[in-house]
This record gives C-alpha cells, structure tokens and sequence, in this order.
C-alpha cells in the first residue's frame, strides 16, 4: 500500500508543468495541408540523415553527435493532403497560419501574459529526426503572466506557437520511421513557474485549469496524443527530473507521486538523484530516457518575416473564460456537474448553449445528454465512427424540437442519421412515425380491454407508443380516461 | 530616431546583455523587416522578441559583449596515398556554423574548418581550400567566369586530381555551361556542388553533395566539367550532370538539378562511397592530357522571351544592347510572323531580318526546355530559318545557348563563322540522340 499521509509541503515538492496543446484548426502551422491526420496509408517514403551542426567552440560535442547520426537513418512517410514539401523540408515555410497565431493570442490574453510588439519564429535544434529540417519552429506568443487558483497565483513563464513534430512510428536497427502528417500541426505550449505548496491532487486540478482557459477559446484538440504534458518534479535533497509525455492530464497526481516515492528511495538509501529527463509511461511510472538537455539551441527562422501584433491585437476578441461558461451552464440551463463534465469531454461543449438557445422547447438535459452520452453509446455498441457535422445534429434537434422525433428515439435515429439518412428517412424506416391523438386513444382503449390495473396499464402502452409520441402527454391522456 | 543609435550612445552595442523593464537578455541585431523604434533581444529562454521603444521604458546595461576567441585546429597532414583535391569557393554557403548564444551564423572557408564539419572528407582525399569570391548566385558574371577559368587552371596546372567549385545554386548551370567552353582538354574533373538547403540546419544536403563532389573530383573517370547535386529527395545519390545540359528545374528541392534531354553521366552511392557510370560517352580522365584554357567570351548577348503580346519593337530595342540575341521560342522553334495578315497578330520577321543584317545573330532556344527544335516542320520555321536563324535540330537549354553564343562571340564576328561555330559540338552541348526513356 501507498503511503497517503505523505506531507508533501515538508517534502518541499516542486512542480513545473509544460503542456502542449495541439490546435483545432483545418491547417498547419507554416503549410497549407491539412492538419486532420485522417489518411492511413503512406504514398511515399523518404530516407534522409541529419548532420551535426557545428556551433560556437567548446559548447557542443559535434564528434558525439556525429556518431549518433552516423547510425541512424531517418525514413518519412508521406500522406496525401497532409504533407507536402514544405514538411519534407524541401520547401521554405510559408507564412504562419493567421487562425492559429490568433487563437495563440487569445490563449496568453486569456493567461495575462505581456505579449511582444514583435514575434520572432526561432528554429530549436532537434536532432532525434522528428523534424525533417533538424531544427522546430517556435516563438513566444506572450510571456510573464498568471492565472489565479484557489486565492493564489499561479505563473506563467512563456506560452509558445510551435510546429507539432513528426510521430515516431517504428524503428528497426537504425532506422526510423516518422510519420508526416503530424509534423506542423499548430502546437501551444503553456509553461508554468514553480509551483509549491500543493498536493499532487491539487497540481493536477491546476493542469486542468490550464486546459479549461485554453479551452475558451474553442480551438484545443482533446483527442488522445493531441495535449500532451512534461513535468518537472523536485523535492528538498533530490533534484530536479523531467518526466515527458504524460498523455492524460488525470495521470499527472499519479506521476508526481510515483516520482516523489523513486527520489525518496534513492535519498533513503543515500543515492544522489540525478537531474535527467524519464519518459512517462501508462501506468503513471517512468523511465529514464536521457541527461537533462542544456539551454535550447536556438537561432532565428529567417524565412518567415516578424510578426507585428499591434494590429493583429486591435481586433482580437477575448473569449469567455469556460469557467464562467461552466457557471452559466449550471445557473442557466440547471446542468449537473457531471453532465457538464461528460458535456466538457467532448467537441460539443460550446455547441451545446447554440442548440439550448436555438430549441427552447427541448429541455437543456436533454440537449447535453444526447450530446455527452447518446453519441458516445451508438459509437461503443455499433462500433462505429459518428460522422455527423453540427448541421446535422441541427436537424435532428430542430425535429425533436418540432414534435416529429421524440428523445426516447433519439438512439435509432441518430445511428440511422449517422450512416447517411435524413431525419424523414431515419423516421420511416424505423416505422416511427409519430402518431396522430385519435391512434394514440385507439391504442389506450385497445390496451385497456386486457389490463385493468392503471399502473401496468400506463407502463404497456408507453411500451407501445415509444419514440412515436410524447410521453408525459400520453400519460395526462390515460390519467384523463380513467 | 533609430532606437539603436540611442543605445550606442548609452554605451549599449548589439551583444550586450541588457535589462529591458524586467526582461534580460542579449541586443540582437535588426534585419530590414523590424522597425527602428523597436529593440530585438534575445531572451535567457534563446527566443528573441521585438520591444516597441517608449519614453519609460527603462533600459540597462548588465554586461558588455564578451569577445570569443576562436581555437585553431590543427593542419592534417598531407597523405601522399591519397588523391588530391582543390576546392574553390565562389560563394553559397556549404559549411557554416552556429553562435547560438546571438543566433548568428558564420560561414567555413579553410581546410580545418571544412574537415572538422565534414570529417570522412579527409578520408577521401588531401584537400586544398581556397576562396576566391563571396558571391551570391546571382551577382555573377560572365567576367566572374573567366577568373573562376583561370584559377581552376591554375590548380589543374599545379596537379591536382580534380577540382571542386562550390557556387551558389541559382546561376550554377550558366558558370557550368561556361568551364565547359572554357577549360577543353580537361585533363581531371571539375565538379560544381552546392546546397538547396542552407548550411546552419541538419538537415543541409551540403554534407551528401560536398562529399560526393569530393569523391567524383578525386576518383570520377569523368574528365569534363560536371555539376554534382541530389540525385532525388533521398539522402543516397548524388546525380553528375555534364556542365552544359544540366538546369536548375525546381526553386527549392535537393533534386532540382536535372540533366536536360541526356541522361546524367554517372551517380554517387553516397553510403558507400562507390561511383556508377551511366554512360560510356564521355572524356575519360588522363592527367598528361593539357589542358586548353581560353577565356574569350563576349557577355553583350541576351536572353528575348517570346510569348503572346511580346513587341517587336522591343526586341529591335534590344539590339541597342546586345551583339548577340538567344530568343526562347516557342514550339519546334516558332515566334509570330502573321503570314495570314491578321488584324491582331504581330510579324516579329522584319526584325529579324533587320538584326541579322546588322550582324546581329539570332539564336533560337526552346521555351519548353524538354526536346529538340526543328525548324523544318511548319512554314514558320522554315520562313525564320531562311531568314538567318540559327539552332535548327539543336537541343540546348536557353541557358547553354546564351553562354555559348557569348563565347563564340568572343571568337568571331563573322556570321557564317559564328553560325558554324554555333552548330559545333564544342563541349556536349547537342546531344545527336534524344532515347525514349528521358
């Protein structure tokens, strides 16, 4: 058993948080591809090899390096609409993506940052292959700001655009294979101060606040592999260790912990921690990957011009915090908790309150749980992808709106909407026309010759009726004839 | 007012450390897309921003600029078991390195510098390095090429076994096209390299070219004037293209460099350092053959592009210019003579004819770039070849012919001289056989 009476505060814990959120936005960062990473199969391969890059004397070891890259080869596997030569480094970048230097605009707005009067893109050396250029390309969007968690501030040192780098996909003696299509995604990278005086728990809640400020501004993927964290940890005595790529914000307690326990041990049994970077895994543990880097080595992207943001900034509206959101959601449309929390996991938190204003006579519940936990189910139990654009959920509501599909349907006709019909079709092949008063007294009066007793009788003609009428009316009905 | 002269007057130069408000980091310099009112810094963190200058906005000084000393390396030693190969620089940066620390990026020109960045070069040869212009691609000319002659002869001369031009990109099919005219009888290789990606970046494929010219200089059988670049986007073979049907044919990738309506000569495994031979038509080395320098040239020639709506006056204008003229025709070898009379349609003939008279020649190149003229076919080309034009069933690249006809130029002013000295094949620049799979 864990200990969980651990004090973290005497421990002097320590906590840094770096998180990368990639951005919601059709393209990428420096090309006009898409950045939906939907094709599966590569149309080509490229095989390429990186070189050490000499810099000032004394300061890198090139010789190392250059037996490093001596044994490695680098294989790029190109995707259709989602690569193209500026991501195959045989094209100079174009200009960034207006879209996503927006949004990252907001984002440190939204963390009150001081945002430069000019933008510089920096190429960070990478030489692990991820990038095809050997070098990311980043910028400070804003810098020096904080948010305000349980009465406290919490800093934030730096808030970046970057380019999202290429996936890992494979290696085999030497040779690896990245994937393109994920290479220049727009990334922003949120980096918090020092933060002491929390528990685990309590850093995670933090993290989670990171991501719902992000979140206002509607932009933030929240799919699997599109936010992704590192952590530094410290404690009095031990040292200061990265963890990268914790890929749920809800393992980040867990990693903390599991790391503050592995200084622990080694203090305990008079090792010396060492600073160095862990790869996180998914059970919350961690593996040591490499020596903690020294300072970035970085140099000016000269292809891409500064960016003044004066004027980009005159016309940047600030949008909503979530928190205040989350607020109205629950005064306004009196949404539980954790229906506002399922609501939150998925990409219809913000379409929510444009249907909610749009149908006033569908409850709001019901709106937030066909939304949260409808769709999911259909996906889980027919194992299929739910295709449907927002217009289409329109659709679907404007019908249950107008009294022609009723929400105990809403599983049928949904799945059927889902492989293509409309809301008519889906209807009519699923024999779920609604039915007329006089069909619905016809059924009540047919039913009631064989039950007598009121209760069974209501429970067998709902039976009957179901996802053709509206219930709580049919009941007035059979309470009115009896 | 330029913020930076206020600095310098404070005693602040770019390098120094300063504190701008509550931010530290390095003054960098400004390139011309900043404004002069504000001050670029570099961070602690590495990345610059821009800071728009105000009256309160405190500035100071935390330390000077601490100048770095450079540590000399040492000579490596002459290995007589080695070839030996001479690299001239022309310009285009295909070693450089990075302060990181101000972001700025520095070119390598002497042999250390070069064998530290690209170690296995020395395991291939003894290199000599020598600099003989910082040029960008495009500020070369003609007069350039006679010095680059000169020099390469110059090396030749002292016995070395091949020879490396590192050149900018841009224009390195027309110096290509130049050597060949110039040096004749080659007795060892002379390799154009370059990089399309600059040299400061991992990724550059200045390392892939470099030493693939380094190994075709010093071991290629081939004794003619080559440019050695990417064979395709991979980083494994380097393509060697005879110097006068070789043309940049992309802005920006590794492969721009294609052979035109030939195959390319030999390529490069550059990860086993072996050389294939594609052909067996070529100048095979021999280094008791002499070498034949001759650097007469005339650069007065130009470069008319023909297309719907050009002038004919403009290119009468032209001759005021140029004592040579190569126009990029269309087609087979075709620009607007209007036999039909129509309202519209302009008759470029008169001009023609005009120039010829003049002693003007008139060179025709295809705007297609792919395949060869012939001037036969239609009644316009047979119109314009009687007329005086001169490169039916030749199949140069625009380039090529400009070059070849400021060389000729160089020689002769009498047309019948120049028209059969044009219609030679001097240093492979007609290729009698066009095969199918090119």
């Amino acid at each position: 058993m864990r200990e969980l009476s651990m004090n973290y505060k005497e421990l002097g814990l320590k906590v840094g948080l770096e998180i990368h959120f990639q951005l919601d936005v059709d393209k990428k960062l420096f090309c006009d591809c898409s950045s939906s990473m939907k094709e599966k199969e590569p149309i080509a391969i490229v095989k390429r090899k990186l070189h050490p890059v000499a810099s000032e004397l004394g300061e890198v070891d090139v010789a190392a390096q250059f037996e490093y890259l001596r044994n490695r080869t680098f294989f790029y596997e190109v995707f259709k609409n989602e690569s193209c030569l500026v991501e195959l480094d045989e094209e100079p970048p174009h200009n960034p993506n207006e879209e996503a230097l927006k949004v990252a605009l907001q984002i440190a707005k939204l963390f009150n940052c001081r945002i430069p009067e000019q933008i510089f893109v920096m190429r960070k050396t990478v030489i692990d292959g991820s990038n095809t250029s050997g070098f990311q390309r980043t910028m400070i969007i804003g810098f020096d700001g904080y948010f305000e968690f349980k009465g406290k501030k919490i800093p934030i040192t730096q808030i970046c655009l970057e380019e999202d780098a290429a996936a890992i996909d494979r290696e085999e003696n030497g040779n690896v294979y990245y994937k393109l299509n994920r290479l220049g995604i727009p990334l922003v990278e949120i980096d918090t101060g020092v933060i002491e005086g929390f528990e685990p728990k309590e850093i995670e809640e933090i993290a989670y606040q990171i991501f719902l400020i992000a979140s206002s501004t509607r932009k933030i993927r929240k799919q699997i592999g599109a936010i992704r964290q590192d952590v530094n940890v410290s404690i009095s005595g031990g040292e200061r260790v990265e963890i990268k790529g914790v890929q749920k914000l809800s393992l980040i307690s867990k990693v903390i912990e599991k790391e503050v326990e592995r200084q622990l041990e080694l203090i305990k049994k008079g090792e010396k921690v060492q600073k160095e970077t862990r790869a996180a895994k998914e059970d919350g543990t961690t593996e040591f990957m490499r020596p903690l880097p020294g300072a970035e080595r970085m140099y000016p992207e000269t292809d891409i011009k500064p960016i003044k943001t004066e004027d980009i900034l005159k016309n940047l509206e600030i949008p909503e915090l979530l928190n205040k959101r989350i607020e109205r959601y629950e005064k306004e449309y009196k949404l539980s908790k954790s229906l506002i929390e399922s609501l939150l996991k998925t990409d219809y938190f913000f379409f929510f309150e444009d249907l909610a204003r749009k149908f006033p006579k569908i409850e709001p519940t019901v709106i937030a749980s066909v939304l949260s936990s409808t769709l999911k189910e259909i996906e889980r139990k027919e194992k299929v992808e739910i295709k449907l654009k927002e217009e289409r959920l329109i659709e679907f509501f404007d019908a249950l709106n107008r009294g022609f599909v009723f929400k105990e349907a809403a599983y049928d006709i949904l799945k059927k909407m889902n492989e293509g019909k409309s809301v008519e079709e889906a209807v009519k092949e699923l024999g779920l026309i609604p039915l007329t008063k006089e069909e619905i007294l016809k059924i009540i009066e047919e039913t009631r010759k064989e039950v007598a007793d009121k209760k069974k009788l209501i429970g067998v003609v709902l039976s009957k009726v179901r996802g053709r009428a509206n219930i709580s009316e049919v009941i007035k009905m059979i309470e009115k004839l009896s | 007012m330029d913020i930076y002269e206020i600095l310098k007057n404070k005693g602040i130069s770019i390098g120094d450390k300063i504190r701008v408000d509550s931010i530290e980091g390095i003054l960098m310099p400004r390139t011309e897309f900043v404004e002069n009112d504000v001050i670029v810094l570099k961070m602690n963190n590495g990345y610059n921003i821009g800071i728009k200058f105000r009256d309160d906005l405190k500035i100071e000084l935390i330390e000077k600029k601490k100048e770095q000393k450079l540590e000399k390396q040492k000579h490596k030693e002459f290995d007589p078991s080695k070839p030996t190969v001479s690299i001239l620089a022309c310009g285009g940066t295909i070693a450089s390195k990075v302060e990181y620390k101000t972001g700025a990026v520095f070119p390598s020109f002497s042999p250390e510098e070069l064998i530290e960045a690209f170690p296995e070069i020395g395991e291939i040869a003894n290199i000599k390095v020598r600099k003989l212009f910082d040029l960008f691609s495009e500020d070369m000319q003609p007069e350039h090429w006679k010095i680059i002659a000169q020099e390469v002869a110059k090396e030749i001369e002292s016995g070395v076994d091949g020879v490396v031009l590192m050149h900018g990109t841009d224009t390195m099919h027309y110096t290509s096209a130049a050597l060949s005219f110039m040096l004749q009888d080659l007795p060892v290789p002379v390799v154009l390299v370059g990089a399309q990606r600059s040299s400061d970046r991992g990724s550059s494929d200045n390392r892939v070219n470099l030493v693939s010219a380094i190994l075709f200089a010093a071991k290629g059988e081939i004794a003619e004037v080559v440019v050695c670049m990417h064979e395709s986007s991979n980083d494994d073979y380097c393509a060697v293209h005879r110097g006068t049907k070789v043309r940049k044919m992309h802005t920006s990738r590794r492969d721009a460099f294609k052979s035109i309506n030939i195959s390319p000569l030999a390529r490069v495994n550059y990860f086993e350092r072996r050389i294939e031979y594609l052909t067996a038509n070529f100048k095979k080395r021999d280094k008791s053959r002499k070498l034949k320098l001759d650097t007469n040239i005339n650069p007065n020639v130009g470069v008319f592009y023909f297309h719907p709506g050009s002038k004919p006056e403009f290119l009468r204008e032209m001759s005021k210019f140029y004592e040579g003229i190569v126009i990029a025709a269309t087609g087979l070898g075709h620009i607007g003579i209007n036999p039909g009379n129509d309202k519209l349609a302009k008759n470029f003939l008169p001009v023609i004819k005009e120039l010829i008279e003049k002693g003007i020649p008139i060179v025709f190149a295809p705007q297609t770039i792919y395949g060869r003229l012939n001037l036969n076919v239609y009644s316009t080309g047979r119109i314009l070849e009687k007329a005086g034009v001169i490169g039916s069933l030749c199949d140069w690249t625009i380039e090529t012919a400009l070059v070849k006809l400021m060389f000729v130029l160089g020689h002769t002013k009498d047309m019948n001289e120049i028209k059969k000295m044009m219609l030679t094949n001097i240093a492979g620049e007609i290729n009698e056989r066009i095969e199918y799979e090119l």
